[in-house]
Parts: structure tokens; C-alpha cells; sequence
């Protein structure tokens, strides 16, 4: 484990770090870096070997993603969108589909992007309106989808729609006639994270490429994909929460005010020492959701929700305060808290917002107590 | 299988679906998905419960609510499954 956390640094520190700031700058990843990342085996890391993949565990699937979220949140994306495409194939996809398909994403010979968002239905998945029709020859898909992440260079999409009525979801390659795909910039954070508008109008895909049965792709497949989704971004701002921590406590032990240091400031240690704080806490809700993930317990789900949603509140307030620290410095450009501070507040946003994991870990912990089997009432 | 080992499939089922849901006592067949009381997450964690307690792995061939309706269903689903391999 050691090892493998050691090794995932030393790449980012000399493939990604030195280039992020020009990365978001610039508002696209180039496709060398990528290609690196495929060469690692980082994209289909938690595949199995039969299918290419490297079968690594999700604690190390974890110490992937925190090590890239240290250095480029929008990068980091590219390996938490590849896991919520292949880990629901895997799961739902037929012998042929994970035949046809998993080999390529896990080599990283193809990027998928994760299409369940609408300009209509963000985290609210039962309003879905992209359609799927049925012909003779197949299905025919029209809708639209908004603020899919790495849309822009992903070649298969995994399209959530409804189908008479019942939820589906379908494999629709991206040089399919019909498909259009418009580039999203000029975000607040995630800049280079290559998200793109979908724009489906007739397009023909065969039905063997749907995904699970119609009807369960919002209870069962969509589920998969998003948990893969929280368990990366969750790793993913805990990167970047440690970026925050490192970059303060830098700035607080080197700055000079006079005779002192930033740091000599008691408000600034207690700024700090909520950032510390937060960090451990964060550190350990993220391994129990990926030891829970590697031992299948079904706590793993609402663990898993548990480390995002406290791990995303927790790096907008790093950001914020590492931000606060560094004064008008951090406000630059040049600084790259300023960077840390745009990216932090996507985190609260990606793969369910904090009001729908509030909404759903609320109703998970009551129903808990109110259950027959845990019931402490006294009625 | 035995009708203990039945039994004791129907007591762990019923035991985790009581440790998840709101409910004050669940019939057997009582319809866990029309009746509303389950959270979004439930249909995965049951899945997920059935897969790790019965060392058996689901896929979409057993996409069908009518293997996990109900503790009666959910119980009788383990036993068909039990020692058949998933498509």
C-alpha cells in the first residue's frame, strides 16, 4: 500500500502538478497526459485482469484518486468518470457487452462518459426526458444531456433515458449519426474537465447495448455508477483538502509580518487547526467507505455517502480559509488556492449535491432508528 | 436445502431488511417497493446483503422485481440461486 501511494505521487508530481494551473488555464487536459495515465494501468485500475483491468482494491482505488486530487481536481475527474462507466458494465453489462467493451476502457484505449444529467433533471433522476424509442431495427434515442464530465474526449457514453416509460440505460458510441456534442467552458472550477452538452436527435442504437433490463437503470444501474463516482470524488477532495492543509501551513510557517510569522497569529492556527482536523476526519471516512466497498458490506453505499458529503463541505471550508490565509495573494491567479478555492465548490455539486445526500442520509439514519430490528422506542 | 436452512435464509433476509427500513413488523409478503417505505439506496444494499451472506452473485438476468418484492420472494429467489451461476 505504502508502495502503491509512493508510486501514485511520484506520477503526479511529474505529470501532473507542474502542469495543472496551465491545464485550467488553458480549460482542456492534453491527451499525452492521458496517455500516460493508460500506460499506468490508472484507467481501468479497478477492472479485472480478464478484462484487462489491474484488479487493484478500492483503498487503492482511493489513494489514486486523493493522489491526483492533490494536484488537478479536473483530471481526477477522468478517473472517476472511466470507474462509473466500466464498474456499472461490469455489473449489469452482458457477457458480449463487457466482452466488447471493457477491454478498450481498461487499457484506456477508450474514455466513457457518465450521461445522466439533463438541463431538466440534475440530481432529481426520476425527471428524465431523453427518450428511447423502439423500431424495427433497433431503438432510436432522442433528448438531451447537460454537464457531462469528459464528454469532449470520451468515445462511448452511457445514456440514462426512458424507454415506454420504464428507465434505461444504453451504450451510445460517440461517432453515432446523430449525436452531437457541444463543449461547455468557462466553469467555476473542474475547468479542464471537458464537459459537454449532448444533443441526441434520432440517433439509432442497436437494443443490444442496453445496459441492465428496462426498468431497473435508476434503482440498480445508475446506483453503481454513482457510487463509483462518490468514492473517487470523495478521495478526489481529500486530495485537495490536503492541498489546502500543506499549502497553509507552508504559507503560515514562511510568511514574514514583521518580526513574525503568519503563523504566530492565533487566528490563523485556528483556521488551521480546523483544516488539520478536517483532514484526518475526512482521511478516515474515505478509507472505512472504500474498506466497506472492498469487503461488499451494504453499508458501503451510505459510508460512501457519508465520506463525500463530509469531505466536499469540508474542502469548500479548507478552500475558503486557505484562501483567507494567504490574503490577497490567494486571490491570484498565481496562487494555487485560488485554483483549490473555483474546484472545491464543484465537489459539493458532482454525483449528487450536499441537500441530496443530506435528503438521503437523513432518511437512511431514521429509518435505521425506526426500524423494527434497531428500534429503541418505547411505545 | 433443508426447511432450517430455508428458515434461517427467511430470518437473515427479514433481520437486514428490519435493520434498514422504517417499519414496526413485515409481513412476508408485503410488497417492499409499492409500499414506499424503502429509501433510493435500499434495492443495491439488498442486493449487495444477498450477494456477501449468500456468496452468490447477482446479474442482470436477476433483474426482476419479482425476486425481491417481498421477504417471501426475496427468500425464494436465494433458494433458486443458490449454487447457480449468474449470466
Amino acid at each position: 500500500m505504502v508502495e502503491k501511494r509512493e508510486e501514485f505521487n511520484a506520477f503526479v508530481t511529474r505529470n501532473v502538478a507542474p502542469f495543472a494551473e496551465q491545464w485550467d488555464r488553458d480549460q482542456q487536459v492534453p491527451a499525452g497526459v492521458i496517455s500516460q495515465m493508460a500506460q499506468a494501468g490508472y484507467l481501468g485500475c479497478s477492472l479485472p485482469p480478464e478484462y484487462g483491468g489491474q484488479g487493484w482494491d478500492i483503498v487503492t482505488f482511493g489513494l489514486l484518486n486523493e493522489a491526483f486530487g492533490r494536484a488537478s481536481s479536473a483530471l481526477t475527474g477522468v478517473l472517476t468518470v472511466q470507474a462509473m462507466v466500466s464498474m456499472a458494465l461490469l455489473k449489469w453489462g452482458t457477457t458480449e457487452q463487457k466482452r466488447r467493451w471493457l477491454p478498450p476502457l481498461a487499457k484506456g484505449e477508450m474514455l466513457g462518459a457518465f450521461a445522466l444529467t439533463e438541463p431538466g433533471a440534475g440530481s432529481a433522476m426520476q425527471s428524465l426526458v431523453t427518450e428511447f424509442t423502439g423500431n424495427s431495427q433497433g431503438l432510436v434515442l432522442n433528448g438531451s444531456k447537460k454537464w457531462i464530465s469528459c464528454a469532449q474526449f470520451a468515445a462511448v457514453f452511457l445514456v440514462f433515458g426512458t424507454l415506454g416509460g420504464r428507465s434505461v440505460a444504453c451504450v451510445v458510441p460517440k461517432d453515432t449519426p446523430g449525436l452531437r456534442i457541444e463543449p461547455i467552458s468557462d466553469l467555476l472550477g473542474f475547468r479542464a474537465a471537458g464537459l459537454a452538452q449532448l444533443h441526441f436527435q434520432d440517433v439509432e442504437v442497436p437494443s443490444a447495448n442496453l445496459v441492465g433490463k428496462p426498468g431497473y437503470a435508476l434503482s440498480h444501474v445508475a446506483p453503481v455508477g454513482l457510487h463509483y463516482g462518490r468514492i473517487s470524488t470523495a478521495c478526489s477532495a481529500l486530495g485537495l483538502l490536503r492541498g489546502c492543509f500543506e499549502e497553509s501551513i507552508a504559507h503560515a510557517a514562511m510568511r514574514k509580518i514583521g518580526d513574525k510569522t503568519v503563523g504566530d497569529m492565533g487566528m490563523v492556527r485556528s483556521l488551521i487547526a480546523r483544516m488539520g482536523t478536517d483532514l484526518e476526519a475526512a482521511s478516515a471516512l474515505c478509507h472505512t467507505a472504500c474498506r466497506a466497498e472492498d469487503e461488499h458490506r451494504p453499508e458501503a453505499f451510505e459510508k460512501t455517502l457519508m465520506a463525500k458529503y463530509f469531505t466536499s463541505r469540508a474542502v469548500v471550508r479548507a478552500a475558503s480559509d486557505a484562501v483567507q490565509i494567504q490574503g490577497a495573494a490567494g486571490c491570484h491567479g498565481s496562487s494555487a488556492v485560488s485554483r483549490y478555492y473555483r474546484d472545491a465548490k464543484i465537489m459539493e455539486i458532482i454525483e449528487g449535491t450536499t441537500q441530496i445526500h443530506e435528503d438521503i442520509l437523513g432518511r437512511i439514519f431514521v429509518d435505521q432508528a425506526g426500524g423494527c430490528g434497531t428500534s429503541t422506542r418505547a411505545d | 436445502m433443508s426447511t432450517a436452512d430455508a428458515n434461517g435464509i427467511k430470518q437473515a433476509i427479514r433481520s437486514f431488511i428490519l435493520s434498514s427500513i422504517a417499519v414496526p413488523d413485515l409481513d412476508d409478503d408485503a410488497n417492499l417497493f409499492e409500499s414506499g417505505i424503502v429509501n433510493s439506496l435500499f434495492a443495491v444494499q439488498l442486493m449487495t446483503f444477498i450477494e456477501k451472506t449468500f456468496a452468490m452473485e447477482m446479474g442482470r438476468d436477476d433483474l426482476d422485481i419479482e425476486n425481491f418484492k417481498s421477504l417471501n420472494a426475496t427468500t425464494a429467489f436465494v433458494l433458486r440461486k443458490n449454487g447457480r451461476p449468474s449470466g
